[in-house]
């Protein structure tokens, strides 16, 4: 008989590694691999029961719509564990640098074409997968995506905002986050939201009709003015 | 077998091929007189250990927790190992059947003699539990576990797997 000693994942062993206004991410481990647990925590200025609600409710839908952009084709951390007495997520902890990151390093040390190429493909060809698939991711920044070390794939992160809709404007306003992120971000390495947009074209089917939109969107900015 | 840690419980695992007595298991195990209590699964739908010790997690929590859908530790994690929230299809699937014959033994917090005396219930030949994979039946696995063509392009089988049983709660 063997034993094959494995780390404990009990509380004890989480490391805070971020805090946001609506959660904090910790490293753990679980069941021997390296995670990441994610803790929405309450909000002391909303009404108990109406807090445990959205907690639970938002909790859920993330769980749900990672699985979904898996599904569609999309890489994301694998889901471990979801709690709901907690209110935790416990996923893959992905080894690798953010987008942003790397492309901070391109403006910092020169622009390495052909691996920002490469990136901005696996971009566009991933967020067309979810988008005709019906997901929206919600919040793309450079800092929600990963570079996996070794396979050099992109992992997409934090579907905390995400929903499914198939209408244009959803999808149109999706990448248009991006898009202002793109230029506040990463002016330095030249135009990557063609490039995008190129891999986009290619990988998504209703690519007209939401590129259409997004020359709208443009001109009026992320929210509809709803005056008159 | 191999034992595993997991949140301070133990689960030991021990795989069997050529089981030949897997309808007198059932039976005993369905009118519980199994001793020792043991869960047996249906190994050709586990491909790797991990998801297995996913839902050996879960089940831990809901035990600790003491909301068990099931009626006891070991049928939980069966039921948890489905990935479905029907029990009674979960058990038939992942559990085993009159004629199983691959199969594999878990229990939770297993002293050195119980897991002998699981050895002994079972009649049939123990291998290493590093043949999980190449003896695990792909085409039952996509089907039971609904995974599409292009989740496989950029997931294994116990990736997959793993989110299913975690998720299973919040859909």
């Amino acid at each position: 008989m063997e034993i094959d000693p494995i780390i404990d994942s009990g509380n004890g062993a989480l490391v805070l590694v971020k805090q946001g206004a609506e959660a904090r991410v910790f490293e753990s481990v679980f069941a021997g691999k390296r995670s990441i647990v994610k803790e929405r925590f309450s909000k002391k200025y909303r009404h108990p029961s109406l807090d445990s609600k959205l907690t639970i409710k938002r909790l859920n839908a993330e769980a749900r719509c990672m699985t979904k952009a898996r599904r569609l084709g999309v890489l994301t951390p694998v889901l471990y564990a979801v709690d709901p007495v907690l209110h935790t997520l416990t996923f893959e902890f992905v080894e690798g640098p953010s987008v942003k990151d790397v492309f901070l390093g391109f403006g910092s040390n020169g622009v390495v074409q052909e691996r920002l190429a490469d990136i901005a493909t696996q971009i566009g060809d991933a967020i067309g997968k979810l988008h005709d698939g019906g997901l929206v991711h919600g919040d793309l920044t450079t800092s929600n995506m990963l570079i996996r070390d070794g396979t050099n794939k992109l992992v997409l992160i934090d579907f905390g905002l995400s929903f499914t809709s198939t209408l244009p404007e959803d999808k149109a306003v999706d990448l248009y986050v991006l898009e202002r992120a793109l230029i506040s971000m990463h002016s330095s390495c030249g135009n990557v939201m063609d490039l995008i947009l190129a891999a986009y074209k290619k990988s998504s089917k209703q690519w007209c009709s939401t590129l259409n939109k997004l020359a709208q969107v443009r001109q009026r900015g992320r929210k509809r003015t709803m005056v008159g | 077998m191999k034992v595993f840690q997991i949140n301070g419980n133990t689960l030991s695992l021990a795989l069997f091929t050529d089981v030949t007595n897997s309808k007198e298991l059932l039976d005993s195990m369905q009118a519980g007189t199994l001793d020792p209590e043991v869960a047996f699964l249906n190994a050709s739908l586990i491909p790797d250990v991990f998801p297995l010790l996913a839902a050996a997690h879960k089940t831990l929590i809901s035990k600790s927790r003491e909301s068990l859908t099931t009626r006891t530790l070991h049928s939980e994690l069966v039921y948890n190992y489905s990935g479905s929230k029907h029990i009674t299809e979960s058990l038939k699937r992942c559990g085993i059947s009159e004629s199983s014959s691959y199969v594999l033994a878990a229990r939770f917090n297993a002293s050195p003699d119980e897991m002998k005396a699981v050895e002994k219930l079972i009649s049939g030949k123990e291998i290493d539990l590093d043949e999980l994979e190449g003896r695990a039946d792909q085409a039952h696995i996509q089907k039971h576990y609904k995974i599409p063509s292009p989740e496989l392009g950029i997931s294994t089988l116990a990736d997959a797997i793993t989110c299913r049983i975690a998720a299973r709660d919040a859909l």
